[in-house]
């Protein structure tokens, strides 16, 4: 928003005339904008009329003010199609009155204006009038109105939404700008939004973004949001997740859904995933977390550093390693940490440093107990074992907190350990 | 060292899936409710919203109704049921398929102008119901011999007091109990021991009366079942259940048993008062006094205080929720600043509004010497007329496929939901030519009032 420049109101241009180089004018319809021209998207295009109501598309404009729009053309241009048109993103159709993500405070607001400035050689969208004043300005003609500097949005810090999930699959431009933000910012903006607009704003994060924003996203929510994604980019998503909130959020699906999206993730990740699914949500096992970092009891700190190697590349919280007789079987044998194993002569047998006294819980014992014995031993993560103690998963102190916290807290609380 | 806490989870069975050719049983999938879990399930706000209807102006609507025409009107009770569902039914199917309120819509679809017209209808219907509430306040306590002297002005202050601090939703299921009292009605009904075959007859077999007392009566019996506040709630209430468009076929039964249910309640306010008052001559209610003595057949001597119980818990309910939810749409279709945590520097429209029409709801409650049920039948009636525009706007964006894509109506559906809107501005037309050539000294119906 270049201050010295002109600046012209949308709402200035109310019942405004298109006047064409041989002098012909008619009825402005709209401005078209591209998107995706850099900070601040030109009018590509004006909207006018024939009288059977076909839409046809100008050139840009050349001169545009309070009076009119003036187009250096001399004939009506080019018919738009409805196809085209319903593509295409109008100022007045599509923007005004929209609501847009702020960027700069964080919230979602209301488009009450638009200001258009003339740039090089065109006339591009600046900034977004979002103060009560600009409602009191178009409901009285401009008679009524202040200028109210403060509450004009510059469209740098503007990500603007069509409320349609399938638009931006369907290749349409988005500044995508909101990318910046931290996952758990993006996901409490999106508190805020229509869930047609927060599905399409995971629509256009990459997918390792997106799967943390809907991870960080209220139950109801990812429930609701993942319903109006393709069928492909849920998938992937789920698939993105950690194990443990795949399968919350696969448990708040309704069960077709549920099962076909299990069958639409990458067969290793769907096995984890349905691993967790098999205990019942107030069980250890339907806390627990199954991706947990193992290696063989039988070997060296050396060539236990050197097992889990791959395992430690994904970007997860790491911390312990437990340490199983057989990578089949999992019987577990004992715990270590990344610190111990780091600290610790590289030759020494790893079954020397580990604690072999665990505490762990069965897969089906009740899922509050299991978070009270979390918390009453100050535990970091309990291990769940089958009967015949196999390492099935561990219960997290952040998800033994999630089932003792009341639940206003659980939202704000941050995820640490998985 | 294995830990062993007490008690253990039964084992569910599970559900059987088959995931890449693998059978498995998995037990934390959602099984698909059935029998008494599927009502529960969907229950919620359609049950609400339609409730709400049976509020002060709704219960004195509905004994005048039964007080002055015994069991006449009993069939447009009936037909209004439909009526009621379908509006209730489009409401919430526009709220799952957009995930938004109706103003919004409004503002997005069609400009400020439009919003501000809109605005303008739900303030003065909804501002009105407001008054109707204190008014329902203030009649409720004096039954208990308080002055509504007292009770309006304290019963405001502890409203607004209630909400801005964020408590109100502590308090809200209390004023709710409050009006289970009104199933006493159902019981009062059957106790009075009405003449079930007239009652029947009266349901199926239309009488009309060709008089201005009537017409006034029947669109204010509209105006309190299908009142515009009751779709503006059933709509964000669906978005804020956060009903996904595919999953809204379900719901939609929530809309349709909550005006089924909400009406019976009506009608039973309607059998209960035409059994005791009407048949003993009283056709005129003019008071809250006059009104309970329909529960006198469950309650005796009690009835005065059996009605109060319930109207002040209606009242009460609607008159904390009514003014910031108005103040609530109204922010969002202009985009001003709101939230009940905000204070008025940081949202001074928002609280504003909110407080103007809490006092003002208490302010008109309040002017010396009011006719109390004429004046809640009046806003009633206001409703009624107001009520064609919100059904207007309803259905010219449910039949909008660009936003509701296969949400939008049938043809069924259109010609229901047309049809009692365009009755309805008929039967509002026919009432204000009346109030016009009343005030010109003409009589549309040949004196027959």
């Amino acid at each position: 928003l270049r201050k010295e420049h002109p600046i012209l109101r949308l709402s200035a241009l109310k019942g405004a005339k298109v006047t064409l180089d041989g002098g012909a004018s008619t009825a402005l319809i709209d401005l078209v904008i591209d998107l995706a021209a850099g900070d601040y998207p030109s009018v590509i295009h004006v909207l006018i009329a024939d009288e059977d109501g076909t839409r046809r598309a100008l050139p840009p404009p050349n001169r545009i003010d309070a009076h009119g729009v003036r187009v250096a053309a001399a004939a009506r241009g080019e018919v738009v199609t409805e196809d085209a048109l319903a593509r295409m993103v109008l100022l007045r159709r599509d923007v005004m009155d929209a609501l847009v993500v702020d960027l700069k405070d964080l919230r979602i607001v209301r488009v009450n204006d638009l200001l258009l400035q003339s740039v090089g050689d065109g006339w591009a969208l600046t900034a977004a009038d979002i103060s009560p004043w600009a409602v009191v300005r178009r409901l009285t003609r401009g008679l009524i109105g202040r200028d109210v500097a403060d509450d004009v949005l510059d469209w740098q810090q503007v990500e603007f939404l069509r409320g349609d999930p399938h638009a931006a699959a369907a290749d349409r431009d988005y500044h995508r700008r909101v990318a910046r933000l931290q996952p758990t910012q993006i996901a409490r903006l999106t508190d805020g939004l229509p869930y047609m607009h927060a599905a399409e704003l995971l629509t256009i994060l990459p997918d390792p973004l997106a799967a943390d924003v809907l991870e960080a996203m209220l139950p109801e929510r990812q429930a609701q949001v993942i319903t109006e994604l393709g069928s492909g980019q849920a998938a992937r998503l789920i698939a993105e997740m950690a194990t443990d909130q795949a399968a919350d959020l696969l448990g708040h699906l309704e069960l077709d859904e549920a099962t076909n999206l299990l069958d639409a993730v990458p067969p290793e990740r769907a096995r984890l995933i349905a691993d967790l699914l098999r205990f019942p949500a107030d069980s250890a096992g339907g806390i627990m977390t199954n991706e947990v970092v193992i290696a063989p009891v039988a070997g060296t700190v050396a060539e236990v550093l050197q097992h889990i190697r791959p395992a430690l590349a994904r970007p997860d919280f790491v911390y312990f390693v437990y340490l199983v007789d057989d990578e089949q079987a999992r019987h577990l044998r004992g715990v270590v940490t990344l610190r111990d194993l780091n600290l610790a002569d590289p030759e020494t047998p790893v079954e020397q440093i580990m604690r072999a006294d665990l505490l762990t819980v069965g897969a089906l014992e009740s899922a509050l107990d299991t978070a009270h014995a979390v918390s009453d031993h100050a535990l970091n993560a309990l291990p769940v074992v089958a009967p015949d103690g196999a390492l099935l998963g561990i219960v997290t102190l952040d998800k033994a907190m999630a089932q003792i916290l009341p639940e206003a807290w659980r939202d704000r609380m941050p995820r640490v350990f998985s | 060292l294995q830990f062993a806490p007490s008690r253990r989870p039964s084992l569910d069975p599970g559900l059987r899936v088959v995931i890449r050719g693998r059978p498995m049983r998995l037990r934390r999938l959602r099984k698909p409710p059935t029998g008494m879990l599927w009502f529960a399930a969907i229950l919620g706000p359609g049950l609400v919203a339609a409730n709400a209807g049976n509020d002060a102006g709704g219960i004195a609507t509905y004994a005048s109704v039964g007080a002055k025409y015994g069991y006449d009107l009993l069939w447009m009770m009936l037909l209004i049921t439909f009526s009621l569902a379908i509006v209730q039914e489009m409401a919430a199917r526009l709220g799952a398929a957009t995930g938004r309120g109706l103003l919004d819509l409004v503002r997005e679809r069609y400009g400020i102008g439009w919003t501000l017209f809109a605005v303008i209808v739900v303030l003065l219907a909804n501002g009105g119901v407001t008054i109707s509430e204190f008014v329902g306040i203030g009649a409720a306590l004096e039954l208990f011999g308080v002055s509504q002297w007292l009770s309006v002005p304290v019963a405001a202050a502890a409203m607004w007091w209630l909400v801005v601090k964020g408590s109100y939703r502590r308090v809200e299921k209390l004023f709710l109990a409050m009006t289970l009292v009104f199933f006493a009605y159902p019981v009062a009904a059957i106790l009075a021991r009405p003449d079930w075959g007239e009652v029947a007859r009266h349901t199926v077999v239309p009488t009309v009366h060709f008089n201005a007392d009537y017409l006034l009566l029947f669109v204010a019996t509209v105006g309190t079942t299908i009142t515009p506040y009751m779709q503006l709630f059933q709509q964000s209430a669906v978005v804020e259940k956060g009903v996904a468009r595919r999953y809204y076929g379900a719901e939609r039964w929530d809309a349709y048993i909550g005006a089924g249910f909400s009406n019976l309640i009506a009608a039973f306010i309607v059998i209960a008062t035409a059994a005791t008052l009407h048949v003993a001559g009283q056709t005129d209610v003019e008071s809250a006094a006059d009104a309970a003595q329909a529960l006198a057949p469950v309650a005796g001597q009690y009835a005065s205080a059996l009605f109060g119980v319930g109207l002040l818990g209606a009242s009460l309910l609607a008159a904390g929720v009514l003014p910031l939810a108005t103040a609530y749409s109204v922010s969002e279709a202009f985009g001003f600043r709101k939230g009940v945590n905000l204070d008025f520097r940081r949202a001074p429209m928002f609280v504003g509004l909110f407080t103007t029409l809490l006092v003002l709801g208490a302010l008109v409650a309040l002017i010396p010497g009011l006719p109390v049920f004429t004046l809640l039948i009046a806003i009633q009636t206001l409703n009624g007329v107001l009520l064609p525009v919100i059904l207007i706007f309803i259905l010219r964006l449910i039949n909008d496929r660009r936003l509701v894509g296969d949400l939008a109506n049938g043809r069924v559906y259109n010609v229901l939901a047309w049809g009692t809107t365009i009755m309805l501005i008929g039967l509002v037309a026919l009432l204000l030519a009346n109030t016009a050539l009343d005030a010109a000294g003409i009589d549309l119906f040949g004196g027959g009032a």
